[in-house]
């Protein structure tokens, strides 16, 4: 098992070097260099031939970019990202807080919309074809339908607008305090939660009525294991595997919605300092959100993997046969 | 008064799409008295697992029981409150399911899930639960009950799985155990094994049993009354012996004598196409000294602590003349299915000589020539698997025919319906995909895609395993038919003594790699020489003797048992 878990966390390695290869000569290297794609034609314009040059040896462009990757890959690693280009900040510094504040979020979300589609899509998938189901099932059509910027509006208005519970916008600053935070971010959580457990209650709904039909479930209720037994014991465990992937895929993709709502409701976060970022044109900030998002997805999946060798003993004994 | 007394009983499914209702089970009435075993036999489809569940008020997703009445202790159990059902199953009656891989949960360790049915029943705490699992597992002959509870269900042999689920429904001493299939997916051997099981069990507590079987040898064994169904119908009843040997109605008669059975006499010699020109020839296949290694698989710890994987294939030699069928028996892991991938090239052999028609073919099929691959076809045991769903029969035919011949348009379509005609099945069937086509139709769609190829050796790999008894024999005679008609010579494999000792003229009997025995099928069946060959023999007539064989030979005895 803990050959298993080194082997997958090995891999996921791996798979950061190279989306860090991919993120180097996406935004660096193709088509032109960081430069090119900082200046606008204004300044191109009003430039000469040697104040481009200068600026590109005092940014230390014009070492070769091999070179360049693995300096900025080494820090990486460590968490130096840099400095931006018109201010000489350290981009360290600038994405530190807004990460924690997006992860709070993240946070936030993924414990709330985990169990709360667990719930609905068991008890969907137990009463298969009955009334709940059918509204559960309608509903969550609906909800995976409409768009977070809809649901974030929609909220704002009945929430900040008509009933004045929470601020439209929320004002708080990038250091603000995380329970400061956490008192304004229930609008912007449930605006993404609303969209993920609809799409997950779907997902653990078919899982669940999968196992439920199976052999094993059969010959439990032939054994005389009371109901209650055999969904918590037998049937949930077995309908959650077959899930996880896709699950974590979801959660990481919390940071993609995440982009949009924090526009929405101005959150203090990784997606608002994106956006920013590709205003000024801070290629080097842009690059390093790329990156962290690449890491959370990958982290999200190896934990998801993680879940399964714990959970499923055949897998188990598979991945350590090899 | 009887233990169970089933009057009229309907279950019908419900077709989703439709909404219309179908009857599965249409009128059946029987009675079991304590301690009595009956044995229910049909062909799939016709309803008996269906019946089986509705004894303890079952029914699976879809079905409904429509009417009838199921009387157990003289109450009917289908009027029972849910909760008072469940503390029925399990305690006084119990089920042993077909497959008993799926029917365990696969993320528990097997001895947890027979405690979880004691703590149920008996209100035994977590330790007073697990000794009382450990008993039973004992009882059923597991071999290291300790090892056994701790494992996971996928971690335990097929046989070995089977007995921690008697063992699961042994646990309350139930007055009523119902058995569906439980030994299908099972070795003859170890079939039997499991079978003495449940016999000496019945005989020590008491129980009454319900078996549900296909197969009619199987009742005759262990059982005292039969009900033989079709169509959801009860066609014939009586004691077992009696129906065994001499069936009442059409049904029965035929179904009896569809059994490949391993004591029938043997079949008329073919008309020998000059066998002694046909034993000087070059044999079209020549194996000698074949041996396969599976290679190991790559982990850190084989570099350091190198050692080798047993030979599925040790050391076999065999020839197969022209014309004609050479049959291979062994249990599963005996390596016969190696020697079939071998000599159609999907593996090359670790050493020896394999030689097709004289020349050397020790090579995988893509260093193969065309010519090669079209002179040797296979045949493989699921029919569905190996015909591609989403091409029409007409497609799957005139292919091969097209590859290897160059024939396309009218002149491969009809040769496409000559060889349907050759399997008897109507040209209609060229516009339908093989999901539209029963068991039997897609086998014989896959032999006549085989025979397109105009080949000169067959490989039959389990063919007619899937199959009802019925089917089987329609199909073996078909078979049978076509390769007389082209003089295709056939390596047919099969774990089933009685199917190989019908249609193969010399037999070889692996076990383990090994070849125990070998000959003429006259002589392998008519007077074995190796023990091994002797037990398979006894195990597939459903002899006594089964049980002092396995005594006699400890090693090879003791050797199936750990499967």
């Amino acid at each position: 098992m803990l050959r298993a878990m080194i082997r997958r966390t090995l891999l996921s390695v791996l798979i950061l070097f190279l989306v860090a290869i991919f993120v180097f000569l996406a935004t660096e290297v193709l088509p032109g260099d960081a430069l090119d794609v900082y200046l606008s034609e204004d300044d191109v314009a009003v430039m000469t031939e040697e104040d481009i040059e200068e600026m590109r040896h005092d940014l230390g462009l014009d070492i070769p970019a091999p070179i360049r990757f693995f300096t900025w890959l080494s820090g990486a690693v460590v968490g130096d990202f840099g400095v931006t280009i018109v201010d000489q900040i350290p981009i360290g510094n600038i994405i530190f807080h807004p990460l924690l504040n997006s992860l709070q979020l993240g946070a936030i979300i993924t414990l709330i919309t985990m169990p709360v589609a667990f719930a609905i899509g068991a008890t969907a998938g137990y009463w298969r074809g009955q009334r709940t189901d059918a509204v559960v099932s309608t509903t969550t059509i609906i909800g995976y339908s409409i768009p977070d910027f809809v649901i974030g509006t929609v909220l704002i208005i009945i929430f900040a607008v008509w009933i004045p519970l929470f601020p439209a916008v929320i004002t708080a600053y990038n250091k603000a305090h995380p329970m400061e935070l956490l008192a304004v971010s229930l609008l912007p959580a449930i605006t993404v939660i609303i969209g993920h457990v609809a799409h997950l209650s779907r997902l653990l709904r078919a899982g669940f009525i999968e196992t439920m039909n199976s052999d094993f479930v059969e010959r439990a209720r032939l054994s005389g294991v009371p109901e209650r037994r055999i969904v918590w014991r037998h049937v949930l465990p077995a309908s959650v595997i077959p899930t996880l992937n896709a699950m974590a895929l979801y959660m990481a993709g919390v940071l993609s919605g995440l982009i949009v709502v924090e526009k929405v409701f101005g959150y203090p976060g990784l997606g608002i300092e994106l956006i920013e970022a590709v205003d000024t044109r801070e290629v080097h900030v842009v690059q390093a959100i790329a990156f962290l998002g690449a890491v959370l997805v990958v982290v999200m999946n190896l934990l998801a993997d993680f879940a399964i060798i714990a959970l499923d003993p055949r897998v188990r004994s598979h991945v350590s046969e090899r | 008064m009887p233990l169970l007394e089933v009057k009229d009983l309907r279950i019908a499914y419900q077709n989703p799409s439709t909404g219309e209702q179908m009857l599965a089970v249409d009128g059946v009435s029987f009675k079991v008295e304590p301690g009595e075993t009956l044995g229910i036999v049909g062909e799939s489809g016709c309803g008996k697992s269906t019946l089986a569940r509705a004894l303890m008020a079952y029914c699976r997703p879809g079905g409904v029981i429509v009417g009838g009445e199921v009387l157990f202790d003289g109450n009917n159990i289908l009027e029972f409150t849910d909760e008072q059902i469940r503390e029925l199953r399990g305690r006084r009656m119990a089920m042993v399911p077909q497959d008993p891989l799926t029917s365990l949960t696969y993320h528990m360790k097997v001895g947890p899930q027979i405690d979880e049915i004691l703590k149920i029943h008996q209100q035994l705490g977590a330790h007073a639960a697990r000794l009382s699992t450990l008993k039973l597992f004992e009882g059923t002959n597991l071999p290291t009950p300790e090892k056994s509870y701790g494992r996971y269900p996928h971690e335990n042999s097929g046989g070995q799985r089977q007995r921690v689920v008697i063992a699961g429904a042994l646990a309350c001493q139930p007055d009523l155990l119902i058995l569906d299939e439980p030994t299908t997916a099972l070795d003859t051997t170890t079939e039997m094994q499991v079978l003495k099981l449940v016999k000496e069990l019945r005989d020590r507590m008491g129980t009454a049993l319900i078996y549900i079987t296909h197969d009619l040898t199987l009742t005759d064994y262990i059982c005292e009354n039969v009900l033989v169904m079709r169509e959801g119908k009860v066609v014939e009843r009586g004691k077992a012996t009696e129906i065994f040997s001499a069936p009442q109605t059409d049904y029965g008669k035929m179904l009896v004598a569809a059994i490949p059975r391993v004591d029938a006499a043997f079949p008329e010699p073919a008309p020998a196409i000059d066998k002694q020109e046909a034993s000087t020839a070059t044999p079209l296949l020549n194996v000698e000294n074949l041996s396969y290694r599976y290679a190991q698989r790559w982990s850190i710890d084989a570099l350091f602590n190198p050692q080798q994987e047993e030979l599925a294939v040790d050391n076999v030699s065999f020839e197969l003349r022209r014309g004609e069928t050479l049959g291979l028996v062994g249990e599963s892991g005996s390596g016969k299915s190696t020697i079939a991938n071998i000599v159609v090239g999907l593996m090359a052999p670790t050493s020896g000589e394999v030689a097709f028609d004289g020349a050397s073919i020790n090579m995988i099929d893509k260093f193969r020539s065309a010519e090669l691959r079209r002179r040797i076809q296979i045949i493989f045991q699921d029919p569905l698997s190996s015909l591609n769903p989403r091409r029409r029969i007409e497609s799957i035919l005139t292919r091969p025919l097209k590859i290897f011949f160059g024939m396309s348009g009218a002149a491969a379509r009809d040769r496409a319906v000559e060889l349907l005609e050759d399997m008897e099945l109507s040209a209609d069937l060229l516009k339908r995909f093989p999901r539209q086509l029963s068991g039997g139709q897609q086998q014989r769609v896959a032999i006549a895609r085989a025979f397109t190829a105009k080949p000169d050796l067959i490989l039959c790999d389990e063919v007619t395993s899937a199959l009802d008894v019925s089917v089987q024999a329609h199909v073996l005679e078909l078979l049978k038919g076509i390769q007389n008609k082209t003089g295709a010579a056939s390596l047919f494999i099969s774990h089933d003594l009685g199917v190989v000792k019908q249609v193969a003229d010399d037999t070889v009997v692996l076990q383990k790699g090994h070849i125990v025995d070998a000959g003429t099928t006259r002589s392998v069946f008519g007077d074995p020489t190796h023990t091994y060959t002797k037990l398979l023999l006894a195990a597939a007539s459903r002899r006594e003797d089964y049980a002092d064989l396995s005594t006699a030979a400890p090693t090879t005895a003791g050797a199936l048992r750990g499967r």
